[in-house]
């Protein structure tokens, strides 16, 4: 009806002959479709071509800024490399970059998601001279502790093998380092979920959250690794034969009149006066240095053996590869225990 | 299948949401997997304080995830978390600086969540998040800050005011301005007074004793702020409360309506009982007595040291950094003070000599700060030299027409609160200006003569008095008030209750046969107090209403301000004949309700009655209908409320040229929406509820094609066939449609 005639009129519109004008450009049709177009281009203005291969220095660096990328794989290999070119450097020849330098980035890689990321870390952290591992024992060690309460159990376990290869590399250190001691200890019992009576018990589910599928082995190396660190904090000193030798080494230093000297020289060690903590945060009693055996084996006595007797009683009842871990425990407490204070 | 896509997170196990949701419904069981993320969270915060700076995102799990997890199970170990809000302020407070953005927010949100717990007390909070939110320079940080800090304030206030945290807060924002006065930092002192303020938390004095104090800093913003604060603080209070008793009105026959129709469910439940119970609240809310709120001037303590301060810091002093702008907001306090409170500072008259030229911007601003500024007390020949020099300046044959209106307005406003000010001969000389052929012009003039038959008849010319005033002057009951008198002061509207009482006593008189104009006050009087004692609960709602007395000397000033603009010159004469006889029943009125106040003790009832009674009163003024105007009533602006540039400039618009036109269409246009039939109204508003259209609608709209068919098939249909169908539809019609509507 209306429609239709409006309909109608339009149609006819479309069979209209276009008028043509002087000076203009001709009408588009009304199907004209703008086929123009525009594009932006990428322009590389220079690109990093050279003739010669990057040095073996320049390409360490490189990799180490690689280690914080997002692909697995590419921080695995990055690794890799380190490793090799650390492993395979000539011998007594300096590491390319130094390891405070090396440090800060791999130590988030003890938190690494990735299982293989982990594991090649280790062996790199391997590689690396004790000596040089000595001074950064302070960094390390507060990463590692994040890593054994880590919700992961992967995680976990691999934070409580740097732990122990730690140990092994500068043990004097980790446990007289700041909180290296009562913090550790504290990380290694909610590990082993030890901490309170109720959760010693075996009927009580213990280290219930996370992945459960890390019943027997991971709990053998938490232990192995606490039997180290124990031994390494408290365990009977082994150097007693040694101090003879180094004194009378000292005495040679010095000549006839002067004795002890050495003890009033400005010490050896790295960060002599760390126990000062003249510019950190003031420290509470977990925080603490203890620098000696004495005072560890003081707050061990106190604040830690009921619960690891008790722990232990609870590993050795379990019985299988796990109650073989707990007696090497065992056997490092019960020699801590009859050592005592000292002699 | 395809391969599921796994976040990190998933990977490991570690999923903190997860062991949250389990330590929540029960915190016992869990408590070693609690105390290894609490070790985690340990760790983790070691490593951020050995270096704040660098980058907390370590491996799968973030300082800030952990902080996130334990302030919210923070409640299930209060002991092994009790140093935890102390470790949360140290961070922020130590290391705001540096801090990543995403951190800094949790940590001030997780405060925010422990204060929620209750796990630091709310004086605590805001000492930690007061003094970042000064001193940061991250603006989202501190627009979080000062989010946070109002809302906190609000919720501490929310159930009583808390006194104790309000004077302390306080006290902290008077020393933040009082500490340093060239700093801006005052500017948080005054944004968070004036919100507490905006929303009724902070009523009292000490709140404005901080504005105060900010108006007399050094520092331009924050002198601007506590300015305006006295400007507009008030009315940002009343149009909030306006606001809050407007918003979310919710209907709730509407909502009980949809709860019969829609499916039922636990949630559309709750929001009809949600709905039930704040419409319920309200209800009590709106029976409660109106809180007294004072304004911001009225708290103010020693205005005249305030007003004297700030004139001689802010204007006076040549050194003040102040721009125009900014000066005229400090001017229109000063003024406004001097006005409220009758204040004497001289050296102001003089400061506006300078100013009153036309050719000084926004003059017309400075103009209303003088009428502001003038009073009764102030001594006419202050005034008068400004009032020569604004007659001198702007009201000229030769100046334009603009201009002379509003020189002319503004002498109107100044003579209306000191009407001593002005001589005779400049009078006679202004009110000449009402035979100008300018509109603007000649109102103004009509105004100022008006005024003058009011306050000073004697001072115009003979034939220019009128009759009302001519006649008040012979009969010497009208006479120039001298310097400093005083009116008499009476109750409001008690005229009008004195009548009411009359009327229903001769009505009760009547109908006990009695002459009309028997004696019976003391057993009415008692009937009152016995109905007041029995209604109680009732009428306290009529009489919780706060309603301003006006001292008398307020009303005359207001009442002369624009009593004169409308009204028509032509009706004058007539209006005058009214008044006057007005005004002798006015006088014997005057004399008896003298009597009803002393003579007799009003009840509650009679309060009650006579509040009635003037509200009626002032809507009857207000109708177009009224044709008297009863002295020393009806007044439109109250004496509280500031006099603007715009009462100044006043009629200047009519002044102004013709407008074109397109101006005059499109003024016409403004209001008005475009004109729409019916209907078309009718399916607007269909289709903005959500309604479909009705059948018959459709059936109008369907496409003439489709109904073709059923056309033609209708003419060859048999008899049968046709009987078959209208009975089909008779049944329908009444079985109500095609399925049925009886709700079976």
């Amino acid at each position: 009806m209306g429609n239709s005639t409006k309909r109608k009129k339009e149609k006819q519109k479309d069979f209209k002959k276009p008028k043509l004008k002087v000076g203009k450009a001709k009408a588009k049709p009304d199907n004209f479709t703008d086929t123009s177009f525009r594009s932006k281009a990428v322009v590389l203005t220079q690109q990093s071509l050279h003739l010669s291969a990057p040095s073996l220095n320049s390409q360490f660096s490189h990799h180490l800024s690689l280690l914080s990328v997002k692909s697995d794989s590419q921080r695995r290999d990055s690794l890799a490399h380190l490793t090799t070119s650390i492993a395979s450097r000539p011998v007594n020849s300096p590491l390319p970059q130094p390891v405070s330098v090396i440090l800060p980035s791999l130590l988030p890689l003890i938190l690494d998601a990735s299982n293989a990321v982990r594991t090649q870390l280790l062996k790199l952290l391997r590689t690396l001279p004790r000596s040089d591992v000595e001074d950064h024992v302070s960094q390390l060690l507060p990463y590692v502790r994040a890593g054994m309460t880590h919700l992961a159990a992967d995680i976990r376990v691999s934070a409580v093998e740097v732990l122990s290869w730690m140990v092994d590399a500068a043990g004097e250190q980790v446990v007289s380092s700041a909180g290296g001691w009562i913090k550790t200890l504290n990380c290694f019992f909610s590990v082993l979920g030890w901490h309170t009576e109720e959760s010693a018990r075996w009927s009580s589910s213990r280290a219930s959250f996370g992945k459960s599928g890390s019943q027997g082995r991971p709990m053998v190396k938490v232990l192995g690794a606490l039997a180290e660190f124990l031994n390494a904090g408290v365990g009977q000193p082994t150097t007693a034969g040694d101090d003879p030798l180094d004194s009378d080494d000292e005495s040679a230093d010095w000549p006839f009149p002067l004795c002890q000297t050495s003890q009033h020289m400005v010490s050896q060690s790295s960060a002599a006066y760390a126990y000062l903590n003249l510019f950190g945060q003031p420290r509470d009693e977990e925080g603490e240095m203890y620098e000696t055996r004495e005072d560890r084996y003081r707050v061990f006595t106190s604040r830690f053996l009921p619960a690891i007797e008790r722990g232990l009683k609870s590993a050795r009842e379990e019985g299988g590869e796990l109650g073989r871990a707990s007696s090497a425990v065992s056997k490092v407490v019960k020699e801590a225990v009859s050592y005592g204070l000292g002699p | 299948m395809v391969k599921r896509k796994i976040g990190a997170l998933e990977k490991v196990e570690a999923d903190l949401p997860n062991l949250q949701h389990k330590i929540r419904r029960d915190p016992k069981s869990y408590i070693e997997d609690f105390r290894a993320q609490h070790y985690q969270y340990e760790s983790h915060r070691e490593i951020f304080m050995a270096a704040p700076s660098a980058a907390t995102d370590t491996g799968v799990i973030s300082l800030r995830d952990l902080i996130d997890f334990i302030s919210h199970v923070a409640d299930c170990y209060p002991e092994i978390l009790k140093d935890f809000p102390q470790q949360l302020i140290d961070m922020l407070m130590q290391h705001h600086l540096v801090l990543e953005p995403e951190l800094r927010e949790k940590i001030v949100g997780s405060l925010m969540l422990l204060r929620k717990k209750e796990l630091i007390d709310s004086a605590r909070l805001l000492h930690t998040l007061f003094p970042i939110l000064i001193s940061t320079p991250s603006k989202t940080l501190r627009a979080l800050l000062f989010q946070k800090i109002l809302s906190e304030l609000r919720s501490a206030n929310s159930k009583t005011i808390n006194h104790k945290l309000n004077r302390t807060m306080q006290t902290v924002l008077f020393n933040l301005v009082t500490s340093d006065r060239t700093s801006s930092k005052g500017v948080w002192a005054i944004k968070l007074t004036r919100e507490l303020w905006k929303r009724q938390i902070w009523t009292d004095a000490k709140a404005v004793e901080i504005m105060k104090e900010a108006s007399l800093s050094e520092h331009e913003k924050v002198i601007v702020g506590g300015v305006r604060f006295f400007l507009g603080g008030d009315k940002e209070r009343e149009e909030m409360e306006d606001e809050s008793s407007d918003d979310d009105a919710v209907d709730v026959g509407r909502v009980r309506h949809q709860l019969g129709i829609n499916k039922k469910t636990k949630k559309k439940a709750r929001v009809a009982q949600k709905a039930i119970a704040t419409v319920k609240k309200k209800e009590r809310k709106k029976n409660q007595p109106h809180p007294l709120n004072f304004s911001a001037l009225h708290l103010l303590h020693d205005p005249q040291g305030f007003a004297e301060s700030l004139f001689s810091k802010h204007l006076q002093n040549t050194k003040a950094k102040l721009n125009l702008e900014q000066k005229l907001f400090v001017l229109q306090l000063v003024s406004r003070l001097v006005g409220l409170h009758q204040l004497h500072i001289m050296p102001l008259y003089s400061y506006f000599q300078k100013y009153l030229t036309p050719r000084q911007p926004s003059v017309t601003s400075f103009l209303a700060s003088l009428a502001q500024a003038s009073h009764e007390l102030v001594p006419p020949d202050v005034l008068e030299p400004l009032i020569q020099k604004i007659a001198n300046e702007f009201v000229s044959e030769a100046s334009a027409a603009e201009v002379a209106t509003a020189g002319m307005n503004a002498i109107r406003e100044v003579c209306a609160r000191q009407p001593l000010a002005m001589n005779e001969a400049l009078l006679q000389d202004l009110v000449m200006y009402k035979k100008s052929k300018d509109k603007g012009v000649m109102m103004a003039a009509k105004g100022l003569l008006s005024l003058y038959r009011d306050v000073g008849a004697q001072m115009l010319k003979r034939r220019d008095r009128g009759k009302d005033a001519s006649m008040g002057l012979r009969s010497g009951e009208k006479e120039e008030k001298r310097f400093g008198q005083q009116e008499l002061g009476g109750i409001e509207g008690l005229e009008l209750l004195e009548k009411w009482k009359e009327e229903e006593r001769r009505k009760k008189n009547l109908e006990k046969g009695l002459p009309s104009d028997a004696e019976d006050d003391e057993e009415e009087d008692e009937d009152n107090w016995a109905a007041w004692n029995v209604e109680d609960d009732e009428d306290s709602d009529d009489s919780g209403d706060w309603i301003n007395v006006q001292s008398d000397v307020e009303i005359d000033l207001s009442d002369s301000d624009d009593d004169n603009d409308k009204a028509r010159p032509s009706k004058k004469a007539k209006q005058d004949g009214d008044e006057t006889k007005k005004k002798a029943d006015a006088e014997q009125e005057q004399q008896k309700l003298s009597t009803l106040a002393t003579t007799r003790i009003l009840t509650p009832a009679d309060l009650a009655k006579l509040a009635e009674l003037r509200a009626q009163a002032s809507v009857e003024s207000l109708m177009p209908g009224a044709k008297s105007r009863r002295p020393g009533q009806t007044t439109t602006r109250h004496a509280d409320d500031p006099l603007t540039a715009e009462e100044i400039e006043g009629l200047a618009a009519l002044s102004a040229g013709k407008a074109t036109r397109e101006e005059r269409i499109a003024h016409a246009r403004e209001g008005k929406t475009e004109h729409k039939s019916k209907e078309a109204r009718r399916k607007e508003r269909k289709q903005e509820q959500g309604k479909s259209t009705t059948n018959r609608e459709k059936a109008r709209k369907k496409n003439f094609l489709m109904t073709l068919g059923k056309a033609k098939s209708k003419n060859k249909r048999s008899l049968i066939e046709t009987r078959a169908v209208l009975k089909a539809h008779h049944d329908r019609q009444k079985r109500g449609g095609k399925r049925g509507n009886m709700g079976m």
